[in-house]
């Protein structure tokens, strides 16, 4: 048996509840949730899609980590340590004693609204990423032909189109949690892929410069490399910002 | 009542292609969908996309494998819009920022793929899918197309034969409201969670193809279902075929490359309804491990090429299933992947009801026939998706709005279906929903015969009297996952019915259809389209298949 202990919201009241799932080999904690909303309690929410960890969907706090439900093993996460939180609303006591080895907390993703229970407000995310205009401005008839490109760059560019826009990132950023209107590792990382994308031409690449060269771009940054920790994709958004704060010196 | 010239429903490949088409032609477009778009199933696309884009292919080659590929039930005429169209719509998507792997001159790399008589495959790493979706979704935020994310469809309105729009629950509080629409596109997609054991995401649930259906629109070829060969065992998360294209090998728990007993030429790289059986046949005949599976050995490409060309791949294996592919071999066996049936549809994306199109995994235009070769998919998407943006874009010029009244009417009535699904005594969704995907997985799997699809048949249909009486605990208006699971079920008892329907009727082994008491494709009966008619039970129907330039043949590899 594994505990799960959720942080529920609705509308302004919060609480705890635990649950009961019965483990089998190679489960999830995004699997034991399910059995949760099946079995136990239908009203518990949370997002979720491909379950493969690709569509980014179920980002959430486990054992005070940001990360992909569907990617966290229970055996992994039930026998953490889970450090004690710095803010009130703490009510768990987590030790590495034998006992506490069978609990895994669960909370919402933090730094973006909660909208109910492990669901958060992923527009607000989504609307930072979307404010440095991410796309290639491709000409309306390119003429048909593929533009040439050395497999090296392509190789550095996609450590950055790998990301899925799962939000984790800005979860765990100090830099995100004081200022709700910083652009955050996720936006910022996509702005270097653009920048360093040849179809965006000359113009694109400074208007991205541009974009991201204020305290809610890239120099709002702590430098701490959290997103890299918690990054499920391996998308470096610290060395994103790192070299655009070299280009604008 | 929200109004838009053209609504999209789904937000993956296909209905963003479609939206991005109709925008351009100066529509005013709308996308609709149960998740952001980037959450879309497409994005779990591995392997890649073909185009025959070397000087040495050809878009009739590439034809010829798709057509043989389909085990002839293919309709030619689509299947060339499809080959002709592939290179041009391929390298758009790189114009617009797909990051394609490349070769060592700077030009798209193609990788061998099941089937395909060269190596056609375009990719990007084994994340194809996944870099196709964001390119286009970035091309949907430049233009500005509105999206509505996280609502769920619940009905297609028709007034007079005619799509008028639909009545769309926006999950985020429970609201249910009317879309008006000239032309609305389906492209919602597969019913993969149908099946005990799917590559697909927990989303593919076919709502979309059961909403037409519910409408009146006929679907085709339902009972030809792809099971992908290598699936991760256990999660039955995709392990792509890029895997052995390049170069993996299968074996069994005698070390034996047992493909050799089934496809001697082609070997690994024979399409994958061929593989499937033969993976599924060592499994059942006791040569596969006992846990179900055989191995899939990457071992000997090495780490970098493996790091290079397969790192999704890798990370997947540690991830789910605690194996590192550079050192260790796979454990795979087959699992459900891709529907090739669906709402029939032409090669513009048209349906027999007017005002609505059908594109992607969620529509029959039968470019797969009886059996999809990999790649395939995604340049369905991208070549079928535009074509329907254009010819809904040009349907709408002359059209007039539709009526209101029918849509508030459709509205009204849907608010109190739903609002009778909630509370009370009745059966919870999950058991039903078990028991359906159990049934689908023993019954109408790899290996079909007339006993098990009868009995599958009579489970079904007790299936749908319980779930008749299904009920809704939880009163959340914010994000009420059991009730759109409760809707959604509805609309998968009706699809397995669909299929386990056809699949009986049909005796003869075509594709990925294989009936163990029906060995042989038979074209003398057999060369034709399944349609099925919603009635209390399907009603069935069939159509000839376009034949071209490729005459049926023997399918050997």
């Amino acid at each position: 048996m594994v505990k799960l202990t959720i942080r529920r919201q609705d509308e302004n009241a919060i609480w705890y509840d635990t649950f009961d799932v019965e483990e089998r080999p190679g489960m999830t904690v995004l699997e034991a949730l399910f059995r949760i909303q099946e079995k136990q309690d239908g009203s518990l929410c949370f997002r979720y899609s491909c379950r493969g960890a690709v569509c980014g969907s179920c980002a959430m706090l486990i054992n005070r980590k940001p990360g992909l439900a569907c990617r966290t093993q229970l055996s992994d996460a039930r026998t953490e340590v889970v450090s004690e939180s710095e803010k009130e609303d703490v009510l768990l006591k987590h030790s590495n004693k034998d006992e506490d080895k069978y609990e895994i907390l669960v909370e919402p993703l933090p730094n973006l609204k909660v909208i109910r229970d492990l669901i958060v407000d992923m527009d607000h995310f989504f609307r930072l990423v979307d404010s440095i205009e991410p796309w290639i401005a491709a000409p309306e008839d390119a003429g048909g032909q593929q533009t040439l490109m050395e497999p090296a760059l392509q190789m550095q560019i996609e450590k950055y189109t790998n990301c899925i826009l799962c939000a984790t990132c800005h979860g765990s950023c100090p830099a995100a949690e004081r200022d709700g209107e910083y652009l955050g590792p996720a936006a910022l990382a996509k702005a270097w892929r653009f920048f360093l994308d040849p179809r965006n031409g000359e113009e694109g690449a400074e208007k991205i410069v541009s974009g991201v060269d204020s305290e809610k771009g890239v120099w709002g940054c702590d430098v701490v490399y959290r997103c890299v920790a918690v990054c499920p994709k391996k998308v470096p958004p610290t060395s994103a910002i790192l070299k655009f704060r070299d280009e604008l010196k | 009542m929200i109004d838009h010239d053209i609504i999209v429903i789904g937000g993956g490949l296909a209905g963003l292609r479609a939206a991005i088409e109709a925008y351009k032609l100066g529509a005013d477009v709308a996308v609709i969908s149960k998740v952001y778009p980037v959450r879309s199933h497409s994005g779990a696309a591995q392997g890649g996309i073909n185009a025959s884009l070397g000087s040495d292919d050809s878009w009739e080659s590439h034809a010829f494998d798709t057509v043989k590929g389909s085990d002839y039930l293919a309709d030619q005429d689509t299947v060339e819009v499809l080959c002709k169209e592939a290179p041009e719509r391929v390298i758009e998507m790189e114009n617009w920022g797909c990051n394609f792997s490349r070769q060592k001159d700077g030009t798209i790399a193609q990788r061998p793929f099941g089937g395909a008589g060269f190596p056609r495959t375009c990719f990007a790493g084994d994340r194809t899918g996944h870099n196709l979706l964001h390119t286009l979704y970035e091309q949907v935020l430049r233009a500005g197309i509105k999206v509505y994310h996280e609502w769920l469809v619940i009905k297609l309105d028709v007034d007079n034969g005619r799509c008028t729009g639909l009545i769309a629950m926006n999950l985020a509080d429970s609201e249910i409201e009317a879309f008006r629409a000239k032309a609305t596109i389906l492209a919602t997609g597969g019913y993969g969670r149908i099946y005990q054991r799917s590559t697909n995401a927990i989303i593919n649930r076919g709502f979309g193809i059961s909403l037409a259906y519910n409408a009146g629109v006929p679907l085709e070829d339902m009972e030809f279902v792809q099971f992908h060969p290598t699936t991760l065992w256990g999660t039955n998360i995709l392990i792509t075929e890029g895997a052995r294209g390049e170069g993996g090998y299968l074996y069994n728990k005698d070390h034996e490359r047992f493909m050799e007993r089934y496809a001697k030429e082609a070997m690994e790289l024979a399409p994958r309804d061929i593989v499937a059986r033969a993976i599924q046949k060592e499994i059942d005949e006791g040569r596969g491990f006992p846990e179900g599976y055989v191995h899939l050995d990457l071992t000997h490409l090495g780490k970098q090429k493996i790091n290079e060309r397969l790192p999704g791949i890798r990370q997947i294996s540690i991830d789910f299933a605690g194996i590192d592919p550079v050192k260790e071999p796979i454990p795979v066996q087959p699992g459900q992947h891709y529907s090739m049936g669906g709402v029939t549809s032409d090669k513009d994306g048209r349906t027999p009801m007017q005002g609505l199109y059908a594109v992607g995994e969620c529509a029959c235009i039968s470019v797969h026939g009886a059996n999809r070769l990999g790649g395939n998919s995604l340049l369905d998407t991208v070549v079928f998706g535009r074509r329907a943006g254009i010819n809904a874009a040009e349907d709408v010029r002359s059209r007039l709005w539709p009526d209101e009244d029918g849509l508030l009417e459709a509205c009204r009535q849907e608010e109190i279906r739903i609002s009778g699904m909630i509370g009370g005594e009745g059966e919870n969704f999950a058991s039903i929903r078990d028991e359906l995907q159990l049934i689908m997985q023993e019954h109408v799997g790899v290996f079909r015969n007339k006993k098990g699809l009868e009995h599958a048949l009579d489970r079904i249909r007790k299936l749908k009297k319980r779930a008749s009486g299904l009920r809704v605990q939880s009163k959340a208006t914010v994000f009420n996952f059991e009730l759109m699971n409760a809707l959604e079920l509805q609309g998968m008892l009706e699809l397995g019915h669909v299929i386990v329907l056809g699949a009986l009727a049909r005796e003869e082994s075509r594709g990925a259809h294989y009936r163990t008491d029906h060995l042989e494709r038979d074209d003398e009966n057999w060369l034709k389209h399944t349609l099925a008619y919603k009635g209390d039970e399907p009603l069935l129907e069939y159509k000839e298949v376009n034949i071209g330039r490729f005459t049926p043949q023997r399918r050997e590899y």
